[in-house]
């Protein structure tokens, strides 16, 4: 099985299950516990928030709260940053920023979305323009999830606090952290990151805030993270996190030019006829998203599985034409045509050059036999 | 004091000789529902009783029996003696604590000393001493306290009546094959027709990979909601993706679903007549969409040669379809937004009065019998 969808979650690392499994039998302990054991492992997390922070921060000036996943450290810095007035985020987010903007709304305050470019960017110029003095919050997600669009962040949050300097930045860096050049600068306040993208194991995030940014807890109880985020840490989760962004950071050049590589050779081996390429060659080589002309994604998802490869896609078999379509492929200006036939296609550095040979020899033979059918 | 549930059924008080083999199915239908429940069923004259099951699983043992199809009404009573003191003390126990109340007392057992007036009057009388907060209502009471006297000593004490959903006991009215799509109506249909005794088997068509696994899931779960009203049900699942394709390549296209539902109705019968079932239902309901004109049901029904099309929805509205779909707990698995295969190819103006000599020439361009057989290849059953 040739493995393309590594933008929804990546094989676990072997070493990382290793790792787990050390923790899950012999470290087992509470980490806020009194006794030596706890203890040792309270003493070791310490550490390992730091070596996670110094990837893309530094552990000066900022703290990481770990969470249960993207979707919470997305959803903390929503509900939790967003004060009176207005905030301001676009309609390229990623669910776990849309939907919680939406609730936001649903509990009155004001949510403005900014629009994109076509290569599902935010268009910057329009962002700036909707933020005031009453905007508490902005959030942009780093590399959009559907299309690989890269978005300048720290830019982004330079030119934010220069309208607004006590509105808070967020962005949603999922789809970034462990796999493009990037360091958190002086204007990004939270970061979300999350540990099944880069192989670790689902069930791990983190929210990385900073250290004079003052937000309240989603999640009360015990105490936790100081108070941020209670709850028993997930320590074989949190270490396998730790193992993975140190892999993926210390070898993040090579990863990106292999990773480009392969998405470069996916561009040319497609034929041109069948699909039209949507991720525009600044996009995060790690995402490629092309529309099958003609043929919508579900159809093309479900042949290319059956003949040995996973994909994803941007449109479902849906009744629901609400639901038939990726709200950021039509914000991108796409038309429904190509909106039905989108694919994303994603990539790992444990990819190979021969398996996107066959995937391309796949999509191309699927998706001429399917177009011939239904034309 | 023991309790116990007092099951009461609908028609089956009318039948006459064969009254017994619908008593029989009847009681062997409430035993499925309650499999793996511990509990005992007597038959007393006219109705059954649930008798020697665990006091928690009172609730469940309701539940279950409520659908079974021949319920009319359900009580869970108490099993006294027949003396006035044992009789009044259930009677604490079953009536409101508040509100208007009535009495009504059957006497199986005629040489009970008080008759049925006196025995209402003297219990009424006593609750009304024993709670100061209810009050006498004959005509129209909030609770209705049901005191039966049987004859073999015993007397049974009971609440309010909870009702069940009627109809006549499965498998005593045949077999049908229902034509289930995922969608609101279909299910519906096969509710209607299990409500008057008939057993079900169901086939779906589906058309992977332009249909996907959970649209399938979606018919697996209102085949297994149906199946807890039909005692269980088996579903036949066939492939019709290369039918749709060859109409898509040789016909007109506006033909799509008219010729689409022909080859439905021929596999749907080939495969009712090998599981033994004696008509075909759907969930078409006339008028609703394009091929469910009479024109459209004329086009699909003329192909089905030697057994009956039962429409059970045909003079329903929509709303009154849903209403339905609601009260059988179908409705909100009905609603999930996966694509069926008869919006796969949909024409943008569909015939709605196709004419037989249309139709005809349109399916001759196509190997009818070897497009069925190569369907019929695919075919997968499940037991719900």
């Amino acid at each position: 099985m040739i493995y393309l969808d590594n933008a929804a979650t990546t094989k676990p690392d072997e070493v990382c299950l290793e790792i787990a499994a050390q923790y899950l039998k012999q470290k087992f302990y509470n980490p806020s516990a009194l006794y030596a054991e706890g203890y040792a492992l309270h003493k070791e997390l310490v550490k390992t928030r730091s070596d996670i922070l110094n990837t893309v921060a530094n552990d000066r000036d900022f703290n990481i709260i770990f969470t249960s996943c993207g979707t919470e450290a997305d959803n903390q810095a929503l509900f939790c940053g967003a004060k009176r007035g207005n905030i301001v985020t676009t309609f390229g987010e990623h669910s776990a920023v849309y939907a919680a903007a939406n609730e936001l709304k649903e509990r009155g305050i004001e949510v403005r979305f900014a629009p994109l470019n076509s290569d599902g960017s935010v268009n910057v110029q329009c962002l700036l323009s909707l933020i005031d003095e009453r905007t508490s919050l902005v959030s942009v997600i780093h590399v959009n999830n559907e299309t690989g669009a890269v978005n300048d962040v720290n830019a982004i949050a330079h030119a934010v606090k220069a309208i607004n300097i006590r509105a808070l930045f967020h962005s949603d860096g999922v789809q970034a952290f462990g796999k493009i050049h990037f360091r958190i600068d002086a204007d990004i306040d939270m970061y979300s990151i999350s540990a099944h993208k880069i192989g670790g194991l689902k069930g791990t995030g983190a929210l990385i805030l900073r250290k004079n940014v003052h937000i309240k807890p989603l999640i009360y109880g015990g105490g936790q993270e100081n108070g941020m985020r209670s709850g028993t840490e997930n320590v074989f989760g949190i270490k396998m996190l730790e193992y993975a962004a140190i892999k993926r950071y210390s070898c993040l050049e090579n990863n990106l030019n292999h990773v480009k590589e392969l998405n470069s050779l996916l561009r040319q081996k497609l034929d041109e006829k069948l699909f039209s390429v949507i991720s525009e060659d600044s996009a995060s080589p790690y995402i490629l998203c092309v529309a099958a002309k003609g043929v919508r994604g579900e159809i093309i998802l479900h042949e290319v599985n059956d003949k040995g490869l996973i994909i994803g896609t941007g449109s479902a078999c849906s009744s629901n034409e609400k639901k038939r379509y990726s709200r950021v492929i039509l914000a991108c200006g796409i038309d429904e045509e190509s909106a039905d036939g989108i694919l994303r296609i994603s990539f790992s550095p444990e990819t190979t050059a021969e398996e996107i040979q066959s995937a391309a020899d796949i999509l191309n033979e699927t998706v001429k036999f399917r177009k011939e059918i239904m034309e | 004091m023991e309790s116990v549930i007092i099951v009461r059924y609908c028609e089956i008080h009318l039948k006459g000789n064969n009254r017994g083999y619908f008593e029989r199915i009847f009681a062997e239908n409430m035993e499925k529902a309650l499999k793996g429940i511990k509990h005992v069923i007597r038959k007393q004259s006219g109705r059954y009783v649930i008798e020697e099951f665990d006091e928690d699983n009172g609730g469940q043992i309701l539940n279950k029996l409520k659908n079974v199809f021949g319920v009319h009404t359900l009580s869970i009573a108490k099993k006294v003696r027949s003396s006035v003191d044992e009789i009044f003390g259930a009677v604490i126990t079953v009536a409101p604590l508040s509100g208007t109340f009535k009495v009504e007392t059957h006497r199986a057992d005629k040489t009970f000393p008080l008759n049925s007036m006196q025995l209402n009057a003297e219990i009424g009388g006593k609750l009304l001493g024993h709670n100061k907060n209810l009050r006498v209502d004959v005509h129209c009471p909030q609770t209705v306290v049901g005191i039966d006297i049987r004859e073999n000593g015993t007397a049974l004490v009971f609440g309010n009546l909870i009702g069940g959903v009627g109809g006549m006991p499965v498998g005593t009215a045949g077999k049908g094959m229902l034509l289930i799509s995922g969608g609101i109506d279909s299910p519906v249909a096969g509710y209607m027709m299990a409500k008057r005794g008939m057993k079900l088997d169901c086939v779906h068509f589906h058309s992977y990979p332009y249909t996907n696994m959970q649209a399938r899931e979606k018919v697996e779960e209102l085949a297994k909601v149906l199946g807890e009203y039909s005692c269980g049900t088996k579903l036949n699942i066939v492939k019709v993706t290369h039918i749709q394709e060859e109409i898509h390549k040789k016909c007109n296209g506006d033909f799509m679903v008219t010729l689409l539902r022909r080859f439905m109705m021929r596999i749907a019968e080939k495969l009712a007549i090998g599981c033994g079932a004696q008509c075909i239902i759907t969930g078409e309901s006339l008028g609703q969409v394009a091929s469910q004109t009479i024109e459209g049901m004329t086009s699909s029904g003329s192909v089905v040669e030697k057994l009956p099309v039962l429409r059970p929805l045909c003079g329903f509205d929509k709303n009154e379809i849903i209403e339905r779909s609601r009260a059988m707990g179908a409705f909100d698995i009905s609603i999930r937004p996966y694509e069926d295969c008869c919006t796969v190819f949909l024409p943008k103006h569909p015939v709605i009065r196709p004419k037989i000599n249309d139709v005809l020439a349109e399916e001759a361009k196509l190997d009818v019998e070897g497009l069925i057989s190569e369907a019929l290849s695919s075919l997968e059953i499940m037991k719900i």
